[in-house]
């Protein structure tokens, strides 16, 4: 005991029983709380809105990249986005949180004081500085498959809502949301093709009634709008919301930040932005960009595709695609794949 | 009564004539070899006395004594045989002493005194011209590969009695010269070679494939399991020239001394290509042994040595192409001495993305991050470094297999079949011939990176150009010089004197990111 409260001091790691009013309360509220959490860094305001955002350990290109254009939109909206801080879908959300200037939470699956996976390490120490980590378990506990399962209440007991990017038809990912129905948190997927292995977990939670995630910016609005009506219909239930209202602020927050990325470069406009890029694209550029896909495709398959469009030799191909590479219209993956660049 | 033979002997890659000495005299009847001798080279004795038993040569209880000079190096393989049955032949005054002079013999007796093949004979009858012999005797079924030497004459045996007449009679031996133009009927051959016309879809492999063969590049085919690695890198040697006269005598050699030249075929005119499973051990592929014989990488000399399944290869495997991938030779070091093997080939690998080899497709491959760093650090950094290019080859739709197989092949024979793309890669060599004349330099995957100035210069513009690569793909000098000299190539490839901005963009492409 001694040296765990020594290691305590040394890490800065608080200590938080049940009892204590800093414990948070959308924690409290579950039905099998945890009796004491640890965490290092902060914890999420319990005043402020939260998502969480999971998916798929190994996951694909576009779910790379639709995990951190939500993230980055929803942490730019000043929501808190939770997560498990796992590699793939979890680390590149939480990345993308901290590179728009938000706070991001990850709940482990061992001691706070242990970095798993270790290739998060960076992530690990930026999320103390703009966010924290958090677990049930004591500092020095080695994270075990089976302490994983039970983490994941947590992310989406802290959470109002859970956002799935990618999930096979069995992932891990699927017991989160099983944990946020039963918390009665919403639960939005975001959709993919039907013939995608990493959708396709994705696209029966929307059959089965989870809220498709089409664009980040609508996400935000939508969230907002039924997060203002939960906490006006709870307020009015419970305790009465004092002083200034927090969660007025966000939305105002809210509102400005997504107006000006619809006024400026990213986000909503996305379809838009795209067809504004091509307006400067030679012919060829863009019959190569209208054969590719956000899922890789090697060169000599591209070439395949552009054969009945242009008769460009394979030389030709390649120099453009090293070329448009360098221009950022197209991501280079793995050396000789190549896919849009979002 | 004493006499003395000339025979060859392989040291290493290079061979020595060795005298075989036989001195008969009478008193307690016994046959003694001397000379630092191996095993099979003493076992002589035996097929030596039977054999001339039964040919019908009675031997007198006498006392034989043999030895085998110099006596200070170590004498290995079955080369022996017919020399030692000669020289006893003139030590009993059957042959006159005066017979041996200006003759090298090398053959291995069997019990019936019929003769047979030895290993390494091109290099020996080199060795013997060099050393001013005027004739060779060999076996029948190496004559042919005898006969590639010119300006010795070539005395072909089948049978020791044969062999003892044309040593008595020179009128008889005169006659019985070796000319490959009347004693051998050469029958041509025609199979059907692999081609790359064959090839459905790759179109991006076959591209790189003909850079790499222009530049002699080392080259890493990526690519899911049955897209086609193995045929890619099958059909190089179909649009590379053939060896010269040098270089073919160079591998030939080789192959001699491994005993891999046979009757069909005395000596080797095609670009090697060597295939080793990925079971295959260290010293198969560097060459050893007690006695070191060349090993894989040798035998790929100036052809190619493909590496399939290149990561599932042990890991002292890939370490060892590291020497012979700097500088073009193996040394096998053993206590006594260090043996030096040429091995200038051309590496082509090929592997698997992921363990399960489909990524990045993530609908097929589930291999974790972790899982892919893992299995990709198994081909080690060093072995990466000398690897100019890399290319990934896809998975071919089912419906572009089933329709193209036989419609599009006449299309593909004109644009892409191994004759067309052949043309190509001799006008790139033509180009790099011209470049190096007088430099030893021969191919651009050759250039230091001392002289990277005088032959991959840059203009304004292509320096611009690949100042905002260098600093966008974080490239690293070694890489920024592979990809100069590859696009060196292409520009060869394109008869072009200058580097241009096409032809850097196109060897960025094949830099890939391991």
């Amino acid at each position: 005991m001694n040296r765990i409260i020594s290691e305590l001091i040394k890490r800065e790691i608080n200590i938080l029983d049940k009892e204590e009013p800093e414990y948070p309360l959308r924690l409290k509220e579950i039905g099998s709380p945890p009796k004491r959490i640890y965490c290092i860094g902060g914890l999420p305001d319990d005043d402020r809105p939260s998502v969480a955002i999971i998916g798929a350990r190994n996951c694909s290109g576009y779910g790379r990249q639709m995990a951190r254009e939500f993230a980055m939109e929803i942490a730019g909206a000043g929501i808190q986005v939770i997560s498990g801080m796992a590699t793939g879908i979890d680390g590149i959300a939480q990345n993308g949180a901290l590179a728009a200037g938000g706070k991001s939470f990850a709940v482990l699956g061992g001691g706070v004081d242990i970095c798993y996976p270790k290739e998060n390490s960076r992530l690990y120490e930026a999320l103390l500085d703009n966010g924290g980590v958090i677990s049930e378990h004591e500092p020095g506990t080695e994270p075990i498959a089976r302490f994983f399962a039970s983490r994941n209440r947590i992310i989406s007991a802290l959470s109002d809502a859970v956002l799935v990017i990618e999930a096979r038809r069995r992932s891990g990912t699927l017991i989160t949301v099983g944990f946020a129905l039963d918390q009665g948190k919403d639960v939005y997927a975001l959709p993919g093709r039907v013939n995608d292995s990493l959708s396709c977990g994705c696209n029966e939670l929307i059959k089965d009634g989870a809220y498709p995630l089409i664009n980040p910016y609508d996400f935000v609005r939508e969230f907002m709008d039924r997060y203002e009506l939960g906490r006006i219909n709870k307020g009015k239930g419970q305790k009465a919301v004092t002083g200034k209202s927090p969660a007025g602020q966000i939305k105002t927050d809210a509102g400005q930040k997504s107006g000006k990325d619809r006024n400026g470069s990213r986000a909503d406009a996305k379809g838009g932005s795209k067809s504004h890029e091509n307006l400067f694209l030679t012919a060829a550029e863009r019959a190569v960009m209208s054969v590719l896909d956000y899922e890789p495709k090697t060169v000599s398959e591209i070439f395949y595709d552009l054969s009945d469009k242009t008769d460009m030799s394979i030389p030709e191909l390649l120099g453009l695609l090293t070329d448009m590479t360098l221009k950022h219209h197209i991501d280079c993956v793995d050396g000789m794949n190549y896919c849009i660049r979002s | 009564m004493y006499s003395s033979v000339c025979a060859g002997a392989l040291n290493g890659m290079s061979c020595f004539v060795a005298e075989v000495e036989v001195d008969v005299t009478k008193g307690l009847p016994g046959f003694d070899m001397v000379g630092k001798l191996s095993g099979e080279v003493k076992e002589a004795r035996e097929r030596v006395m039977v054999a001339l038993k039964n040919c019908g040569i009675e031997l007198p209880p006498v006392k034989i004594t043999v030895n085998i000079s110099p006596a200070d190096i170590g004498k290995s393989g079955t080369a022996f045989d017919l020399p030692i049955a000669i020289g006893i032949m003139v030590s009993l005054g059957q042959i006159t002493g005066e017979a041996c002079k200006d003759i090298l013999i090398i053959g291995e007796l069997g019990l019936m005194g019929d003769i047979k093949s030895v290993s390494g004979v091109l290099p020996i009858v080199i060795k013997a011209k060099e050393s001013g012999f005027r004739r060779c005797m060999v076996p029948i079924d190496n004559a042919k590969e005898a006969a590639y030497v010119e300006g010795i004459e070539i005395i072909a045996v089948a049978t020791l009695v044969e062999a003892i007449e044309l040593m008595c009679n020179e009128e008889i031996l005169k006659e019985h010269i070796f000319r490959p133009d009347r004693d051998c009927t050469t029958q041509a051959v025609s199979v059907k070679k692999p081609d790359y016309a064959d090839i459905i879809g790759q179109e991006a492999c076959i591209r790189a494939a003909t850079v790499a063969a222009a530049g002699f590049h080392h080259m890493l085919i990526m690519g899911p399991p049955g897209a086609g690695k193995t045929m890619i890198a099958r059909r190089l040697p179909s649009i590379m020239q053939p060896l010269d006269t040098a270089e073919s005598l160079e591998v030939s050699t080789i192959y001699s001394i491994s005993g891999m030249l046979s009757e069909d075929r005395p000596y080797i005119t095609e670009r090697p290509f060597m295939s080793p499973h990925h079971t295959t051990t260290v010293n198969s592929l560097a060459g050893g042994g007690v006695y070191p014989r060349p090993g894989i990488m040798s035998l790929s000399h100036k052809g190619i040595l493909f590496l399939d399944e290149f990561p599932e290869f042990g890991r002292e495997c890939i370490e060892v192409l590291r020497e012979p991938l700097e500088e073009k030779k193996i040394q096998i070091s053993r206590a006594r001495k260090t043996y030096t093997y040429p091995a200038d080939f051309m590496l082509v690998a090929a592997a698997n993305p992921c363990p399960c080899g489909h990524y990045p497709d993530r609908n097929l491959c589930n291999c974790s991050d972790s899982m892919i760093t893992r299995y990709r650090s198994r081909i080690s950094g060093p072995v990466k470094d000398r690897i100019d290019i890399i290319v990934t080859a896809s998975r071919v739709d089912a419906d572009r297999i089933v329709d193209e197989a036989k419609l599009k092949r006449g299309e593909r024979m004109s644009t892409m079949s191994s004759a067309v793309l052949a043309v190509k890669v001799k006008t790139a060599l033509k180009m790099q011939e011209r470049r190096f004349v007088g430099t030893g330099l021969r191919y651009n995957s050759e250039i230091p990176s001392g002289a990277m100035e005088e032959y991959c210069a840059l203009g304004d513009k292509e320096k611009e150009y690949m100042k905002k690569v260098y600093d966008s793909m974080e490239l690293t000098a070694r890489s920024y010089h592979k990809i100069l000299k590859v696009a060196r190539t292409i520009a060869d490839l394109d008869e072009s004197g200058d580097i241009e901005l096409k032809h850097l963009a196109e060897a960025i492409s094949y830099r890939g990111n391991l």
